[in-house]
């Protein structure tokens, strides 16, 4: 199980640059899957990779179980946005999954692998997570395997990040608006799948734009727009809507 | 010595380990999208070479650092987000050349410009074949102990570096080792003419490639014919190899595209 807590973090890409973050806290218990949602430039990227310990805050402290992040950096992983990959690339599906296995890190939790331990039921596809094919399989691509990136559509290039990202070792997974080029009935599957994740006691925080009816899906909203607006259950936050300044929001048509 | 009494084999070998290596490192370059790296840095090495010659040192190891600091040079005056690398690239690139042929005349040493830029394959020696078999096995290390790495960063660079791989350092690893290929290419092509056979073979190879390996192998099968048919065709028609392998480079771009065009034009 990984509490994750984030304290007072506040963050500039450059000493001239306003800051990206300012005093933004976040906790994030064993087990939950959390939206993180504003509108673009709300510094929700920037708020991730933070939390994966990619960028240092300038201010505040990261701790997962009251550890330094630096010590246990192994246990988070970042799925990245879509568009950060070189999808021209030559190299397979089934490579690509594989690679989520590498760590060249010399931190001490590298084999600290426990989701095999973390399951409540041993006939459950995740009890297959670090092998290659039960994760192909589970996102629906095991059919891709030996299919060249660039020749998936942007929804299969999203769930083969998603196997990648699966086969890490990590408790902790941070997934930068996986939804965003998915139609309707994947981005519901693709939801059912971090749903059985969080439910087997991993700790999910999934940015979005999506300001509607999925929220429901999430434990946890944090609505963030530089700083942290609201936090707490979708219906809570959903509650506040009418006090929280989210005009840039509803300029983008969230 | 039958070996040095055969004028031709020497150029004969460099002709095919230049022919295998420059699209390997090509393919590496490509899918990394730093090929504009080999214009900075074969256009960097010709103040290095000079200034070796002054101080009397081999002038590939001055040609090396030269086309190493242009490449770094170029790298530290990029943004975060590379948005003005294209930009600082060409001013280095301009910059250093310039250099190199201001530093000629005033430090009053010789060069075959002409050699050094397009290459005298026919009258290469053993300290030519020697600079080539150097680049060829630096490249073999790298692809044989950094594969993996290779394949990561060109993929997912920040993936990369959250997994823990130092990406600034493989990305200079990849500069020298690209700097000596072309250093050791000065002979074969010339430093300015290996931009073909660096790129050329590398588009043929890409082609349904499913992985880095597979692509640099084809790459290489590719280069190393139109090496070969360069070297022909300049022994028999008395022609300039360099010039000659660049001139091929561009039709077996070229021909496909009009064979399939002609196709199609008298089908219809």
């Amino acid at each position: 199980m990984a509490n994750l807590v984030a304290e007072n973090l506040s963050y500039s890409y450059s000493k001239r640059s306003k800051p990206a973050l300012n005093k933004v806290s976040v906790a994030i218990k064993p087990g939950t899957l959390t939206a993180l949602v504003g509108p673009n430039g709300a510094g929700k990227s920037t708020l991730l990779r933070l939390l994966q310990g990619q960028n240092f805050p300038d201010k505040g402290y990261i701790t997962i179980d009251g550890k330094k992040l630096r010590s246990v950096r192994s246990q988070v992983a970042l799925m990245p946005q879509r568009s950060s990959m070189n999808w021209r690339f030559p190299i397979t599906v089934e490579k690509l999954v594989s690679l989520g296995q590498v760590k060249y890190s010399k931190s001490k939790n590298i084999n600290s692998f426990q989701i095999k331990s973390l399951l409540v039921n041993p006939n459950s596809w995740i009890n297959k997570c670090c092998e290659l094919e039960a994760t192909m399989q589970r996102v629906g691509i095991l059919k891709l395997a030996n299919r060249r990136l660039d020749t998936l559509s942007g929804g299969q290039q999203q769930r083969a990040l998603l196997a990648k990202t699966l086969m890490s070792p990590a408790r902790i997974l941070l997934l930068d608006e996986p939804c965003a080029s998915l139609d309707p009935p994947a981005k519901d599957d693709f939801l059912k799948i971090v749903r059985q994740l969080a439910d087997i006691g991993l700790s999910l925080i999934v940015s979005s734009h999506d300001w509607g009816s999925s929220l429901n899906s999430y434990d946890q909203v944090v609505v963030l727009d530089k700083t942290v607006l609201a936090s707490g259950t979708p219906d809570s936050i959903k509650s506040k809507l009418d006090d929280i300044n989210i005009s840039s929001i509803n300029d983008n048509n969230y | 010595m039958t070996f040095i009494n055969n004028w031709w084999l020497i150029p004969l070998i460099i002709t095919i380990f230049s022919g295998i290596l420059c699209p390997a490192m090509g393919t590496v370059l490509i899918t990394h999208r730093r090929l504009l790296q080999v214009n900075l840095i074969s256009h960097c090495v010709l103040p290095g070479l000079a200034l070796a010659l002054a101080l009397g040192i081999h002038p590939s190891i001055g040609g090396v650092i030269s086309g190493l600091l242009g490449s770094v040079i170029a790298e530290s005056l990029t943004n975060k987000k590379s948005e003005n690398y294209e930009a600082v690239m060409n001013t280095i690139l301009a910059g250093m050349l310039g250099f190199g042929v201001l530093l000629i005349p005033l430090l009053g040493i010789r060069i075959d410009l002409e050699a050094v830029l397009f290459g005298d394959l026919l009258t290469a020696n053993l300290s030519d074949l020697l600079r080539t078999f150097i680049a060829f096995l630096t490249f073999i290390l790298l692809i044989t102990f950094g594969y993996e790495k290779v394949v990561y960063v060109g993929l997912d660079p920040e993936g990369a570096s959250a997994s823990g791989i130092n990406v600034s350092l493989l990305n200079l690893a990849l500069s020298f080792t690209t700097a000596l290929v072309i250093v050791s290419s000065m002979s074969a092509v010339g430093v300015i003419l290996v931009i073909a056979l660096l790129s050329t073979p590398t588009l043929l190879g890409l082609y349904k490639a499913q992985s880095l390996r597979i692509a640099m192998m084809k790459s290489s099968f590719f280069g190393l014919c139109i090496s070969l048919l360069g070297f022909i065709l300049s022994i028999v028609f008395n022609l300039s190899p360099g010039p000659a392998i660049s001139v091929i480079c561009v039709a077996s771009l070229v021909i496909p595209k009009l064979s399939e065009y002609f196709k199609t034009f008298f089908k219809a």
